[in-house]
C-alpha cells in the first residue's frame, strides 16, 4: 500500500519534474551567460500559458502547436527586455549614442514633464484610460531617453539593479496581461484520454508535456554542441574574453542567449498548461519563480541541462517526500514537502554549489 | 541632474495632488473604501467595487436617495486602491476619514486586511463595513464599529453535508482537502464538526499550502482513502486545480464541493465538462429566489433592486460584460443595510447608525441580513450551487432550489 | 576616506531633521498620522536593509524573514503571556523576543548563507524565508496558518484605550525610535572599523581578505545588526500596530523588493539614501493609489526601471557628487 503510493507519486513526480526542468532552463541559461538572475521568470511562464490559452480558445490550435508561436513571442520579448533594460546595466559600453550636455539632459527632463502634463490634460478627450495612456507615455519616453542618454554601467549595485529591473519587467508583464485579460483564473479543456497504470493515472496531455520538455532539452543540447551558432554562444559562457579574441561578436551573443532564455521560458509556459490547463491568470508565475530558483541551484545555476536534471530530481523528491511526511502525525505533509525542498536548496548550496551533476 | 530630478518628482506630485477631489458637500452621504483593486485580491476587489457602485446607482437613481434630516441625500462613493497591502490600508483609510470626511467606510477584502484597518476605524469611531473578512476571530476582539455582511466561515459546508444526509443516508466516508489558510481552516473545522454530528466518518483530512501548483500527491493519498464525499477548496486557482487533477487521477466521489472557486462563472469556463456535477456553497448566486413578495410574506423589510435589475446595474458599473458574484452582492447588501439604518435613526452619526444596524433585519436580492452584538453576520444563509450542463443551478436549501441535485455526480 | 575629529558624526543632523520634520508633520497636521507612519515604515525598512546591503553589496532577498520572526516574537508574547498578569510588561518581553528571534535566525542564516556570494547568496536567503514559512505552516508552529489575532489580548493587557492608542499612535512612535536607532547605528558603523572593512569588502572581497581584514567577522556584525533592526521593525509596525499575524502575510518577499527599491531610489550605501528613497516611494505610492486606483503598479514599474537604468547612483548619490567641495559635504553621506 505504502509502496504503491510512493511509486505512484514518483511516476507523477518524474513527469512533472521534466516539465519543471524545462521551465528552468531559460533561467539557468541567462544566469550562465550574463550572471543575471531573472526575478521576473514566472511572469514569462505566465505569458506562455496565456499564449496557449488564447490560441486554443480563439483558433482551436492544440497547445502542442502553440509552441513555435510561444517561442517566437518569447524571443521577441527577450530582445526587447535585453536592449531595453538589461544591456544598459551589464554591458560595459552602455547603449547611449552620445553623452549629453547638462542642457540636453534638462531638455529631456523638461519634455518628460511636458508630455506627461499634456497627456494628463488631454486624457479627458480620448476614451482611453489615463493610466494606460500614462504607461505608454512613460515607456516611450524611457525608450527615447535610453536611446539618447544611454544607461551607465553600474559598478557597485549592478547586481541589485538587475534583480530589481528583472522584477519590475515581470510586474509590467503581469499588469499588462491583467489589463488585457482581467485577473480571472482561466483554463482550457484539451482532453485526449489517459492511461491507467494501476498505481496511478496519467493523462496523455501530461505525458506529451513531459516528452515535449525532454525533446526541447535534447534539441538545445545538440544545438549547443553540434552547430556553429550554438558553439559560439557556449564559448561566451565559458570564456567571454577568449571568445572576443576569436572573433565572436560577444555583445550579439549576449542578446541572443538572453532572448533564447526568455524564449525557452515562454515555451515552457505552454508545456506547463498542458500539465495543468486551469488556473491561468496574470499572477500565476510567482510560485514557479521560486521553484525555478531551487531547481536551478540543484542543477548548478549556470547550466541549462543541469537545470533539466535538477527539475527531475526536484519533482521526484517533492512528490516522494509527501508519502514520508504523510506518515508522521501532527504535520501537514504538503507544506512540509515545500519546507523540505528549501532545506535541500540550502544544503546543496553549502556542500555543492556547482549543482548535483558536476563534481567540484 | 539632482535638482531636475527633484523638480520632476515634485511636478508629478503636484499633478497628483491637483487631481479632482470630492469634497463633502453636505448634500451627499460619503462612503469610502480602501479596496483591493490590485495585488493578491484584485479579483475580489474588482467585484466588490462594482457591487458598491451598482448599489449606489440604484439608491441614487432608482430609489431617489436616502431620506435624512428631512432631505433626500445622494450617496457618493470614494474608492482608493490599497494594493492588497496592509501599510496602505491604514493610511488610505485615515485619508478617507479625515481628508475626504467620509461618513462611513468599507473594509478591504480578506480577514487580514480588514483587521489591519480596524484600529484606525475604531479610533475615529467610523462604521467599518466588513464585506470580505469571514474569520470568526475578528468578532472576538471587542471591536465596536465592524459590521459584517459576509457569513462566518464555519458554516460554509454545513448545508452540503445536510443535503447528503437527506439524499443518501448510507453515505459514510467524507474527505476534507482545504487550503492551509485561516479562512479555509475555519471552514474545514466547521465541516468536520458538522460531519461528525451527522454521523459521517472523516477518513481524510489534509491541507495544502496557498498558491499550490500541483496537488497530485495529496490527491493520490485521498484516492487511497476511498472517500464518497469530497469537500474542500480555498481560493479560485487551487479550486480549479483540485477539480482538474481529480479528473486526471480518475477520482470519482459521489459528491465534490469546493468553496470559493466552484460557484464562479470562470470555473465552468475553465474546466468545461469536467465541472459537471461539481458543487460549491455560496453566499449569493445569480438565480436565487429572494424577492419582495417573498419578504412581504415573511414580514421582513425589503430593499434594493430585483436580481435582474441588479445584474444590469452591475454590468453598467464595471463597464464590461461581467456577472456579479457573491463578492459583489455582499458589498452591495452592506450599503443597503446602511441606507436602512440611516433612515431609521435619521442621522449620519456612526454611533447611532451602528446601534440601528445592530437592531436591523432585512432582506434584499442578497438574502437575509442580521448581525449580532459583536457585528457578526447571523441572518444570512448560504445556498449550494451545482454545475449542471454548463449552468449553475441552485440545489440547496430546498426552499431556494432552481433545480434538483444530481447525486451522485457524473463521473469525470 | 577617514574622517577625524568632532565632525565625524555631523551627518546625523540631516537624519534627525528629516525624521523630526516627519514626526512634526504627523503631530501638527490632524489626520495625516497614518500616512506619516507608512512613510516612516518605508524609511525604516530601507535604513535597516541598507545597513547590511549598502555596506557589503550582499543582497539578502529573504530579508523579510527577520521582520516576520520579529513580528512573531511580539505576537507570541502578547498572545500567550497576557493571562499571566504581566500587564504592560508583555510588550517589553515581546521586544526582547523579537530581537532574540531575529538574532537567532540571522545567526543560523549567517552560518549557512554568508559563505556564499552574489546570486547564490540572494537565492539562499529566499530559500530561508520560504522554508521558514512552510515550516510554520507544515509543523503547525505558533498556530500554523491560522496565525494569531491579539487585539483582545492587548485590550486585556493595556486596557481598551491603551490598546487603541498603541495601535494608532504609540506603535508608530516606537517605529520612529527604531528608525533613528537604525540611522545612528549605520553612521557609527560607517565611521568605524566595521564600515572601513566592509567598504573594502564591497570593492573586492578577496583583496580585503588578503590584506588581513577579518571580513567574516564584520560581515556577521553588520548582518546581525540589520536583522535585529528588522525584527524590531516587525514587532512595532506589524505586531503592535496591526495586532494580528498570519505567516503568508509576514513572510512575503514583496517587502524585500520594496526595501531594495527604496535603497536604490535613495542611493545604496549612503546614510540619507533610505530616508529620501522611503519618502519618494511612499509618497508616490500613496498618491498613485488615490489618483489611479488599480493601475499604480503598471505606472510604477516602468518608472522604477527608468530610474535605476538612468540614475544608478540614486538621489543621495547624485546629491553627494554635487556637494563635493562645498560646506555641506560634511553633512551628507
Amino acid at each position: 500500500m505504502l509502496f504503491e503510493q510512493l511509486s505512484g507519486n514518483l511516476i507523477q513526480g518524474l513527469v512533472l519534474g521534466m516539465v519543471y526542468g524545462m521551465a528552468t532552463m531559460g533561467l539557468s541559461l541567462i544566469f550562465g551567460v550574463l550572471q543575471v538572475v531573472n526575478v521576473g521568470h514566472g511572469a514569462f511562464i505566465m505569458v506562455g500559458a496565456f499564449t496557449a490559452l488564447t490560441m486554443f480558445q480563439a483558433m482551436g490550435v492544440p497547445p502542442v502547436l502553440a509552441i513555435p508561436m510561444a517561442f517566437i513571442i518569447g524571443m521577441s520579448l527577450g530582445m526587447l527586455f535585453y536592449y531595453g533594460a538589461v544591456k544598459p546595466l551589464v554591458s560595459p559600453s552602455g547603449i547611449g549614442i552620445r553623452k549629453l550636455s547638462a542642457r540636453g539632459k534638462g531638455v529631456i527632463a523638461g519634455s518628460v514633464v511636458g508630455v506627461i502634463l499634456l497627456m494628463w490634460l488631454t486624457s479627458g478627450f480620448f476614451k482611453v484610460n489615463i493610466a494606460i495612456y500614462l504607461f505608454l507615455g512613460i515607456v516611450f519616453l524611457y525608450a527615447i531617453a535610453l536611446y539618447i542618454y544611454g544607461g551607465r554601467r553600474q559598478d557597485k549595485a549592478a547586481e541589485l539593479a538587475t534583480l530589481l529591473v528583472t522584477f519590475s519587467v515581470g510586474v509590467i508583464l503581469e499588469e499588462v496581461v491583467k489589463q488585457l485579460f482581467t485577473s480571472e483564473a482561466r483554463g482550457y479543456n484539451w482532453d485526449i484520454g489517459k492511461i491507467d497504470l494501476g498505481i496511478t493515472v496519467l493523462p496523455y496531455t501530461k505525458l506529451l508535456a513531459a516528452m515535449g520538455s525532454l525533446a526541447i532539452a535534447v534539441i538545445l543540447y545538440l544545438w549547443f554542441n553540434k552547430t556553429r551558432a550554438g558553439m559560439a554562444m557556449r564559448s561566451v559562457v565559458e570564456d567571454d574574453v577568449g571568445a572576443r579574441v576569436c572573433g565572436v561578436n560577444v555583445d550579439w551573443q549576449y542578446a541572443l542567449s538572453f532572448s533564447l532564455g526568455i524564449g525557452l521560458t515562454v515555451t515552457s509556459g505552454v508545456l506547463l498548461t498542458m500539465f495543468i490547463p486551469v488556473g491561468i491568470n496574470p499572477y500565476m508565475g510567482g510560485p514557479y519563480t521560486l521553484k525555478a530558483f531551487v531547481i536551478a541551484v540543484l542543477g548548478g545555476l549556470a547550466s541549462p541541462y543541469g537545470a533539466f536534471f535538477g527539475g527531475v530530481v526536484f519533482g521526484l523528491l517533492e512528490n516522494g517526500s509527501y508519502t514520508l511526511f504523510a506518515n508522521i502525525p501532527g504535520l501537514e505533509p504538503f507544506a512540509m514537502t515545500r519546507f523540505f525542498s528549501f532545506v535541500m536548496l540550502l544544503v546543496i548550496l553549502l556542500i555543492r554549489p556547482t549543482g548535483l551533476l558536476k563534481a567540484k | 541632474m539632482g535638482k531636475r530630478a527633484v523638480l520632476f518628482v515634485s511636478v508629478l506630485l503636484a499633478l497628483a495632488m491637483a487631481a479632482p477631489a470630492v469634497h463633502a458637500a453636505g448634500h451627499e452621504i460619503l462612503v469610502g473604501h480602501p479596496a483591493t483593486l490590485s495585488g493578491s485580491y484584485a479579483k475580489a476587489g474588482e467585484q466588490a467595487v462594482g457591487g458598491v457602485k451598482a448599489a449606489v446607482d440604484w439608491i441614487n437613481n432608482t430609489r431617489g436617495g436616502v431620506m435624512v434630516g428631512g432631505e433626500k441625500k445622494m450617496i457618493a462613493y470614494k474608492v482608493y486602491d490599497c494594493e492588497s497591502k496592509k501599510e496602505s490600508v491604514t493610511s488610505l483609510l485615515e485619508r478617507l476619514i479625515t481628508t475626504d470626511k467620509v461618513h462611513f467606510t468599507y473594509a478591504p477584502y480578506s480577514s487580514g486586511l480588514t483587521l489591519a484597518g480596524a484600529p484606525v476605524a475604531e479610533k475615529y469611531g467610523v462604521i467599518y463595513m466588513d464585506h470580505g473578512g469571514a474569520s470568526d476571530n475578528i468578532f472576538k476582539q471587542g471591536f465596536e464599529y465592524i459590521v459584517q455582511t459576509i457569513g462566518p466561515g464555519s458554516s460554509y459546508h454545513a448545508g452540503t453535508l445536510e443535503m447528503v444526509r437527506k439524499i443518501d443516508p448510507a453515505a459514510k466516508k467524507v474527505a476534507l482537502a482545504y487550503e492551509d489558510s485561516e479562512f479555509a481552516r475555519s471552514v474545514m473545522d466547521g465541516a468536520e464538526a458538522k460531519a461528525k454530528e451527522l454521523g459521517f466518518d472523516v477518513v481524510f483530512k489534509r491541507t495544502y499550502p496557498a498558491k499550490v501548483t500541483d496537488l497530485t500527491p495529496l490527491l493520490s493519498d485521498l484516492k487511497a482513502a476511498g472517500a464518497e464525499i469530497v469537500i474542500g477548496g480555498g481560493h479560485f486557482q487551487d479550486g480549479q486545480l483540485l477539480n482538474q487533477q481529480m479528473a486526471d487521477l480518475d477520482i470519482n466521489p459521489k459528491l465534490l464541493s469546493l468553496i470559493a472557486a466552484a460557484t464562479l462563472p470562470a470555473f465552468g469556463e475553465a474546466l468545461g465538462d469536467k465541472a459537471e456535477g461539481v458543487m460549491g456553497p455560496s453566499h449569493w448566486e445569480y438565480g436565487v429566489t429572494y424577492s419582495e413578495a417573498g419578504a412581504k410574506k415573511l414580514g421582513i423589510t425589503w430593499i434594493g433592486p430585483s436580481q435582474d435589475e441588479y445584474v444590469a446595474l452591475f454590468k453598467k458599473a464595471v463597464g464590461k460584460d461581467m456577472l456579479p458574484d457573491y463578492h459583489a452582492a455582499e458589498a452591495s447588501a452592506a450599503l443597503l443595510s446602511l441606507v436602512l439604518a440611516i433612515e431609521k435613526v435619521d442621522s449620519l452619526d456612526s454611533d447611532k447608525v451602528r446601534a440601528a444596524l445592530g437592531d436591523l433585519t432585512f432582506m434584499s436580492f442578497y438574502g437575509g441580513w442580521d448581525v449580532d452584538d459583536t457585528g457578526k453576520q447571523i441572518g444570512h444563509s448560504m445556498v449550494d450551487v451545482q454545475w449542471q450542463k454548463g449552468e449553475r443551478v441552485i440545489i440547496w436549501p430546498e426552499a431556494a432550489q432552481t433545480g434538483a441535485p444530481v447525486y451522485p455526480k457524473p463521473k469525470f | 576616506m577617514m574622517v577625524k575629529g568632532s565632525g565625524k558624526y555631523l551627518p546625523v543632523v540631516p537624519v534627525l531633521v528629516a525624521y523630526g520634520a516627519l514626526l512634526g508633520y504627523g503631530l501638527m497636521v490632524p489626520g495625516k498620522w497614518q500616512l506619516v507612519s507608512q512613510l516612516a515604515f518605508y524609511c525604516t525598512l530601507g535604513q535597516a536593509f541598507n545597513l547590511f546591503m549598502g555596506m557589503t553589496g550582499y543582497v539578502d532577498f529573504g530579508y523579510v524573514a527577520f521582520m516576520g520572526v520579529g513580528t512573531y516574537g511580539m505576537a507570541v508574547s502578547i498572545y500567550n503571556l497576557t493571562d499571566k498578569g504581566l500587564g504592560g510588561w508583555v510588550i517589553v518581553i515581546g521586544f526582547a523576543l523579537a530581537a532574540l528571534f531575529s538574532v537567532l535566525l540571522s545567526l543560523a542564516v549567517g552560518a549557512v548563507a554568508l559563505r556564499l556570494r552574489g546570486a547564490y547568496f540572494a537565492i539562499a536567503t529566499i530559500g530561508v524565508n520560504e522554508g521558514f514559512r512552510f515550516l510554520i505552516e507544515g509543523a503547525r508552529i505558533w498556530n500554523g496558518s491560522e496565525g494569531m489575532i491579539f487585539t483582545r489580548h492587548m485590550k486585556q493587557a493595556l486596557g481598551k484605550p491603551g490598546a487603541m492608542a498603541m495601535g494608532t499612535f504609540w506603535a508608530d512612535v516606537m517605529m520612529f525610535a527604531v528608525a533613528i536607532l537604525a540611522a545612528v547605528l549605520t553612521l557609527v558603523y560607517m565611521r568605524n572599523k566595521v564600515g572601513y572593512a566592509l567598504t573594502a569588502l564591497r570593492e573586492d572581497e578577496d583583496a580585503a581578505k588578503v590584506m588581513g581584514i577579518n571580513v567574516t567577522k564584520y560581515k556577521i556584525i553588520a548582518f546581525i545588526t540589520s536583522a535585529a533592526l528588522a525584527g524590531l521593525l516587525g514587532a512595532t509596525a506589524w505586531a503592535l500596530k496591526l495586532q494580528y499575524v498570519y505567516p503568508t502575510d509576514v513572510f512575503e518577499i514583496h517587502y524585500t523588493v520594496e526595501a531594495i527599491i527604496i535603497v536604490l531610489l535613495g542611493g545604496a550605501g549612503t546614510l540619507m539614501g533610505p530616508i529620501v528613497g522611503g519618502l519618494i516611494y511612499g509618497i508616490a505610492k500613496y498618491f498613485l493609489a488615490i489618483v489611479l486606483p488599480g493601475f499604480q503598479l503598471l505606472i510604477f514599474a516602468p518608472i522604477i526601471i527608468a530610474i535605476i537604468v538612468l540614475f544608478p547612483e540614486g538621489t543621495v548619490g547624485i546629491l553627494k557628487k554635487k556637494l563635493t567641495g562645498t560646506a555641506l559635504q560634511r553633512y551628507v553621506i
